[in-house]
């Protein structure tokens, strides 16, 4: 890796427009139309109009293609596209394509857009699996899914039991972060989440899933989209909006990470953490920053697990000290670090990490209904399972 | 378990050798001939050496409990809840780790012992599985039968 000659982007370009539709179970609208939602309310809120947009960056699991949308928002001429994945490790990884699109000068304005029916349609909660034979082709299914290993709730299960092993990690440790995220659900009228208060006691007492996973430590299948507009520093200074400066995106992944997006992970040597170590280990050098300077994060949350993991990865805590110190308050509104303050995939909604860099933008402008007072820094993570990615939004 | 349940694609060119041993009730893992270098998930080429030849290693049917998680919710129509997916750490090689599929809620610790058996399925199939080895009425079942 040669540090030395790395072209900085540090402060280069901006997210200037956030858009989202509703969440809910039943959006009774095509994925079409969810993502021309979500884009046109992108465009308008950073001040322009789809005749100023030349990019176009989606993730490998929406089904709008770049040129679908750029039809049907009637832009003219794009002259960038590019696909990212896999799903949720995507979003932040797709404004890094668009912050290298316009440092690079193939474009001027880029849409990145993450748009799913993702309850009344394609449910990632259920079994995918419809023939009979499983497997093959690399994805190494045929490993797992004959035993009954089907959902990705079912390798976090596995992989918060093995942290309950190794740390002595507590389901009502877990349960601190579901009540966090639904707290910061019930201020934000956008949340699917919104009017359902949740105690400990409803936590516990609520069905497992997969143990020791129960229902609440499982993010909301949710159909919706969002949309955000990044554009160079310069011009974002121009716009209606305060730019969220893009101060840092960084990808990573770790030696030997194991094929494919879920099973094989299970074959790493470590199943208590994740690549957001290497990620984070990028993204701070690029940013100049370290974990003490983050004054809020959205932390990609599909499970409670996946963030408990995520702050030790992220160097919040020390490894095996992630249950401690989500119980103890830190992760709330007032405590060291605040997450996931419009709710989360746990309880706002779950667009597969894109509502949480429209999040991160909210905070940075001083416009979230969790607003950190004060906030400077935003981190927003897409690091669960495969490699991953994440950004840092700052002030201007 | 349900005999609708799900197969695996088991002539694959990366992983086929796995379910060929399984027939002949033997449990290998992929290993480079260049180096020893375990690979697994199984694939032709080493990273570690640079080798493209590989080999099938007859490894010991013995394991311990890694980690696991009971499945309360059914997500399938061919695998009624609950039942348990153990991940099971292989004692010739902690390197690799198989999954095996099990019956209700049995009490499960880390570390504990645990047996490969092997479970004939529909056109021929044959899956590695594995129970725990801490009942003898267990243990003295013969391979190849439901625990």
């Amino acid at each position: 890796m040669s540090i030395a000659t790395e072209i900085s982007h540090r402060d280069r370009c901006a997210i200037a427009g956030i858009g989202a539709t509703d969440f809910s179970r039943m959006s009774g609208r095509s994925d079409l139309t969810l993502a021309t939602q979500a884009a046109l309310a992108a465009i308008e809120d950073a001040g322009m109009v789809p005749a100023d947009i030349d990019g176009i960056v989606r993730s490998d699991m929406d089904s709008v293609m770049h040129n679908d949308l750029a039809d049907s928002l009637g832009i003219p001429d794009i002259t960038y596209w590019a696909q990212v994945g896999p799903g949720g490790v995507a979003p932040c990884a797709m404004i890094g394509q668009a912050v290298a699109a316009i440092m690079s000068g193939q474009a001027t304005n880029v849409l990145v857009f993450r748009e799913l029916n993702g309850r009344s349609g394609r449910r990632f909660g259920l079994s995918a699996e419809a023939q009979t034979r499983v497997g093959g082709a690399g994805s190494y299914d045929e490993f797992f899914s004959p035993y009954g290993l089907l959902t990705p709730g079912q390798v976090f299960a596995m992989m918060a039991q093995r942290h309950m092993i190794e740390y002595g990690t507590t389901p009502e440790e877990l349960a601190h972060i579901a009540l966090t995220c639904r707290a910061r659900a019930n201020a934000n009228p956008r949340a699917q989440m919104h009017d359902r208060p949740l105690t400990m006691d409803d936590y516990l007492g609520a069905r497992q899933i997969s143990e020791p996973l129960r229902l609440f430590d499982f993010c909301l299948e949710t159909d919706g989209a969002c949309a955000v507009v990044v554009t160079s520093a310069e011009r974002a200074k121009d716009g209606p909006q305060p730019p969220a400066m893009i101060r840092a995106v960084a990808q990573g992944s770790i030696p030997n990470p194991q094929p494919g997006i879920q099973y094989p992970v299970l074959m790493r040597e470590s199943i208590t953490e994740l690549p957001a170590r290497s990620v984070a280990t990028t993204l701070y050098r690029r940013a100049g920053l370290g974990p003490e300077d983050i004054d809020v994060a959205q932390i990609y949350d599909c499970f409670s697990i996946t963030v408990l993991i995520q702050l030790e990865d992220w160097g919040f805590c020390k490894k095996g000290e992630g249950g401690p110190f989500v119980a103890s308050g830190e992760i709330d509104l007032r405590g060291r670090l605040p997450i996931n303050t419009g709710g989360g995939h746990l309880s706002e909604g779950y667009i597969h990490g894109m509502n949480h860099i429209v999040e991160g933008v909210r905070q940075i402008r001083g416009t979230s209904t969790s607003q950190v007072v004060g906030a400077e820094t935003c981190l927003v993570t897409c690091t669960p399972l495969p490699p991953g990615s994440a950004l840092i939004l700052g002030k201007a | 378990m349900d005999t609708t349940r799900l197969l695996p694609v088991d002539d694959d060119l990366d992983t086929g050798g796995f379910f060929e041993a399984a027939r002949r009730h033997e449990l290998v893992i992929r290993r480079c001939n260049g180096c020893d270098a375990v690979l697994h998930m199984p694939r032709a080429y080493c990273h570690t050496c640079g080798s493209w030849d590989g080999r099938w290693e007859p490894v010991g049917g013995r394991g311990s409990v890694y980690s696991w998680t009971v499945v309360a919710h059914q997500v399938h129509p061919a695998y009624p809840t609950p039942y348990t997916v153990v991940l099971v750490e292989l004692d010739d090689l902690p390197a690799a780790r198989l999954v095996g599929f099990l019956d209700g809620r049995p009490p499960l610790t880390a570390g504990q012992p645990m047996q490969v058996w092997f479970e004939e399925l529909d056109d021929g199939v044959v899956l590695p599985q594995w129970r725990t080895v801490d009942t003898s009425a267990r243990s003295s079942e013969p391979e190849g039968t439901h625990p």
